[in-house]
């Protein structure tokens, strides 16, 4: 059997039926945002659903609020895992059980994970009950579904910490002690060694980590759902929203569908040149 | 300088107590939760709940669907593990043993379906099965689960079958084995902790998998995260929440602890298979 | 130039003695090597010159100074890594640059040394390239390049040929030597290879299971080694024990001469190149081997081997009985414990 065809049939149930439905999905969406499979009336290659929704209130705050999330997250995530990972490069006492600890929320489930918070941070939850006992606060404060996020991006952050931290210790882990050594021995001291040897060594790690979580945070329908505030719509819960029995309207949620997707593009482009940008700014410095 | 490992050792001790508090507190008032006396209510200012049952787990799992779900979601996890190595064997193995023009593409578009974001997916994935006419809730979410933790399949799978020895291929070619005796003599051994590996890791994240289940599925077909959601959502029942919540974590807790035990034997180099 | 004092170091590792007790000094320009087995702590006391490690006990002094405190990118050494340790995001001219830019030394001054170093290692066509894109060889003449970009005082090289293949090693053992030489720096080099520390050094110290067992000039290390260690790990070595009375011992091959009073209980040592055909002894010869410029033999009696060079164009059968003779001045008389082996 020649080479290329052994190639292609072995890869044809993997890759061959995976890239099949993902590119029909794709396909699909974009299509229906372009009023093609209208399931309400006839098939019609139109910009009307796009217009729509570029004169839709909510579509724009869920755009923003989506992108808000995903970039506070992300950064958020990657700023505490970084300092984390560095710290723990060398083993020592109690290393193991923190790394360990750090790495548990990745084995919680994003629900359960969301019910949890809850149940700590509600009116009469463990937070509240804790800050008044202890004298902090005088009467409970309402930080479920609070106007701001903060519990969307703590929960965020909790969950995909993880993943930064697994990311980032591997390319960490990667440096050998030698090199920075070396980087010592020729006059670097710790600073310097950061940025001109620990930074340029790690970038792929921090991109990577960055684009995963910010897209993971720009899709998020969970955390929104369960811990998000009421007036808010993440791109997700409006899309599915847009979807369900009450609208059944699949093409305006085509439409979200699509901004989803090119936010999560633009989003990864951005982080991936900004870290670029500033490990190159930090090097010459 | 002579302070440091001191700094670190108190600093440490006081991020693992924070960390152990901030896992063992909610993990704690779930259980609680999920056993307070349906005939009495944990209310402010309680700071325990005032009677402790079991009392609640058996109304859920005699009234309410989460048997259904569970059989549900448990039927699901082990033919998707099944399938998607089954599918995703041979994809691995050209990935892990074979050299292409094209491989690293093939490799990077492999994990389409874990930068797609999974509403998204799922609401695409339903919009083509209305057109079809496709009905069996169960096969949908069943292909779905197959396509989407396929490429973690494969991605342990490859490193599997990059670690078989090449000259003990050989020479088991060499003592005149056939191809099924060179399978279990160089293959087998090498590929097993990756197998199931792979197995558990779909298995996993299919009982986990949220999006799928929730546009595909309801408001009919139930699955334990969709039962779970419908009691955090607009009618929130807090002791049945904790119920399913403990149902959902517990199980892939444990297999996740095997899992890691799996992958370390797998390939002592890779931390971690999920994500 | 500096010059270079460990005294008394010791370095632990948990329960585990890498060094104990030792005491070495470098005149400043010197070219000193440490030779030792794999394993016998030759890396360990390196590190703790540059300051990568503090010794446990002991101190290091550089040019009369306490160093202890002193950071390792605040001494003036340079280390060439055993494994390279070149800078893999790095092209091999920044790699060279890195060490003259954190001192900032200025740029035109930088790019001197940088392409001069460059032409004298021959990478001159590589300076663009990243590290793993060259040869072991090749990576090997860049970290020593980078080393030296510095314009160190003192160079710690750790076994900078081990990856070179024989032809070139000869090369860069000779442009080490001859750079050392032009630039004046005090050098502390380490190998496993003795014929390199025999061709290189001014002085050799020889290192066995933490401990200098024996240090001195080459020729004095080869033909007057102290210890039954030492006359082993470096070279071949015959060795007899035995009474020496009125001058000679008695050994299975004959009277050896040896230039001693009477003792009731020695060991003694020569290096079979030592030996004459023609003499008072003599032994069976059980093979010979060709080897170019001489012919290496090995004779047996009463169960006993020894082992002769000879002139290369000799002819000698196996199982021809030949009698030699070795100078009296080659002998040398030695203490046969294993002191210098082991652990404290
Ligand atoms: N960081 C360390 N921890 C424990 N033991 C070490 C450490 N570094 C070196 N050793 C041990 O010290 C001994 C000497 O090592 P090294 O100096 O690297 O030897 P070599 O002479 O081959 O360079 C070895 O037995 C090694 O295992
Ligand atoms: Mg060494």
């Amino acid at each position: 059997m020649p080479n290329g065809l052994r190639i292609i049939l072995l890869l044809t149930p993997g890759l061959g039926l995976v890239m099949t439905l993902m590119i029909w999905v794709l396909y699909r969406a974009f299509a229906q945002s372009f009023g093609l499979y209208n399931f309400n009336g006839d098939d019609l290659l139109t910009l009307s659903h796009w217009q729509g929704m570029f004169q839709n209130r909510r579509y724009w705050n869920a755009l923003e609020w989506s992108g808000y999330i995903a970039v506070v997250s992300a950064t958020l995530a990657v700023a505490v895992a970084y300092p984390l990972v560095i710290w723990l490069r060398r083993p020592f006492k109690g290393s193991f059980l923190l790394s360990a600890l750090i790495k548990a929320p990745y084995f919680v489930p994003g629900l359960v994970a969301a019910f949890l918070l809850i149940n700590v941070i509600s009116y009469h939850g463990f937070v509240n009950e804790f800050l008044i006992w202890i004298g902090v606060w005088d009467q409970p404060v309402r930080m479920q579904n609070d106007k701001n996020g903060y519990a969307i991006i703590g929960l965020q952050v909790w969950k995909q910490l993880p993943l930064a931290f697994l990311l980032l210790s591997g390319a960490v882990a990667a440096i050998p002690d030698n090199v920075l050594h070396a980087a010592q021995d020729l006059g670097a001291g710790t600073w310097d060694r950061f940025r001109k040897v620990v930074l340029p060594m790690t970038v792929t790690a921090m991109q990577a980590s960055l684009i995963l979580i910010f897209i993971g945070a720009a899709g998020d329908f969970t955390f929104q759902a369960v811990a998000g505030p009421t007036r808010e719509n993440s791109l997700a819960t409006l899309m599915v929203t847009y979807q369900g029995a009450s609208y059944s309207d699949w093409n305006g949620a085509a439409v979200i569908g699509v901004t989803l997707m090119v936010l999560s593009l633009l989003g990864s482009i951005v982080f991936a040149a900004l870290v670029q940008i500033v490990a190159k700014l930090m090097e010459r410095v | 300088m002579m302070s440091l490992p001191r700094l670190n050792t108190i600093l440490a001790t006081c991020l693992i107590t924070t960390l152990v508090l901030w896992i063992v507190i909610p993990f704690a008032m779930a259980l609680m939760w999920s056993m307070v006396d349906p005939g009495t209510s944990w209310s402010y200012p309680d700071i325990l709940p005032p009677a402790l049952s079991f009392e609640r787990w058996r109304i859920m799992w005699e009234t309410s669907s989460l048997k259904t779900a569970m059989f549900n979601s448990y039927s699901l996890a082990p033919v998707a593990g099944m399938i998607a190595i089954i599918l995703g064997a041979p994809t691995a193995y050209a990935f892990g043993r074979l050299t292409f023009p094209g491989k690293g593409i093939a490799q990077i578009l492999m994990l389409t379906p874990i930068v797609l974001p999974g509403f998204v997916t799922a609401v695409f994935f339903a919009s083509i099965l209305v057109s079809l006419g496709f009905h069996s809730r169960y096969f949908a979410i069943l292909l779905g689960h197959v396509v989407l933790f396929m490429p973690y399949a494969v991605r342990i799978l490859s490193v599997s079958f990059s670690q078989v020895n090449n000259e003990v291929v050989n020479a088991a070619r060499d003592l005149g084995a056939s191809p099924f005796g060179v399978f279990r003599a160089a293959y087998w051994p090498a590929i097993k902790p990756g197998l199931f590996a792979a197995y558990l890791i779909v298995f996993i994240l299919s009982i986990e998998e949220f999006a799928l289940a929730f546009v595909i599925g309801s408001p009919t077909f139930t699955t334990v995260p969709t039962i779970l959601y419908s009691y955090l959502g607009y009618d929130f029942i807090r002791p049945n929440a904790a119920v399913v919540a403990i149902v959902l974590v517990v199980p892939n807790v444990l297999l996740l602890i095997v899992l890691e035990r799996l992958m370390q034997s797998a390939n002592p180099a890779n931390v971690s298979g999920k994500g | 130039m500096p010059d270079l004092d460990i005294r008394n170091v010791e370095m632990r590792f948990g329960g585990f003695c890498a060094l104990s007790d030792v005491s070495l000094s470098v005149s400043s320009g010197k070219f000193i090597t440490l030779l030792g087995p794999s394993g016998c702590g030759k890396t360990t006391l390196l590190n703790i010159i540059a300051g990568f490690l503090h010794p446990t006990q002991g101190s290091v002094l550089i040019n009369g100074k306490g160093v202890t405190s002193l950071r390792p990118e605040n001494r003036d050494t340079a280390m060439c890594f055993q494994s390279y340790a070149l800078f893999p995001h790095l092209n091999v001219h920044d790699n060279v640059a890195f060490g003259p830019r954190q001192k900032r030394v200025a740029r035109a001054e930088t790019q001197s040394r940088v392409s001069t170093l460059l032409s004298q290692m021959g990478l001159d066509l590589h300076s663009t390239k990243l590290p793993n894109a060259l040869s072991g060889g090749q990576q090997q003449r860049v970290a020593l390049a980078r080393a030296l970009a510095v314009e160190p005082g003192l160079v710690l090289f750790d076994e900078p040929l081990s990856n070179l293949d024989a032809k070139l090693r000869d090369q860069v053992r000779s442009e080490i030597r001859s750079l050392q030489r032009e630039l004046g720096f005090t050098a502390v080099y380490v190998t496993h290879d003795q014929a390199e520390a025999l061709a290189m050094s001014d002085e050799v110290f020889l290192l066995n299971g933490g401990r200098i067992v024996q240090s001195g000039k080459p020729r004095d290390i080869y033909f007057k080694p102290k210890t039954r260690f030492v006359a082993d790990f470096i070279g071949a070595a015959n060795l007899h024990s035995g009474p020496i009375n009125s001058g000679a011992m008695t050994t299975p091959f004959g009277p050896l001469s040896v230039d001693s009073p009477n003792l009731s209980m020695s060991t003694v040592c020569w290096r079979p190149e030592s030996a004459a055909l023609g003499g008072p002894l003599s032994g069976v010869v059980s093979s010979a081997a060709f080897q170019g410029s001489y012919l290496d033999v090995f004779l047996t009696k009463d169960g006993e081997t020894i082992r002769l060079q000879i002139s290369g164009d000799q002819h000698l059968e196996v199982g021809q009985t030949v009698s030699f003779g070795v100078p009296r001045d080659r002998v040398v008389i030695i203490e046969d414990t294993d002191t210098g082996q082991a652990n404290a």
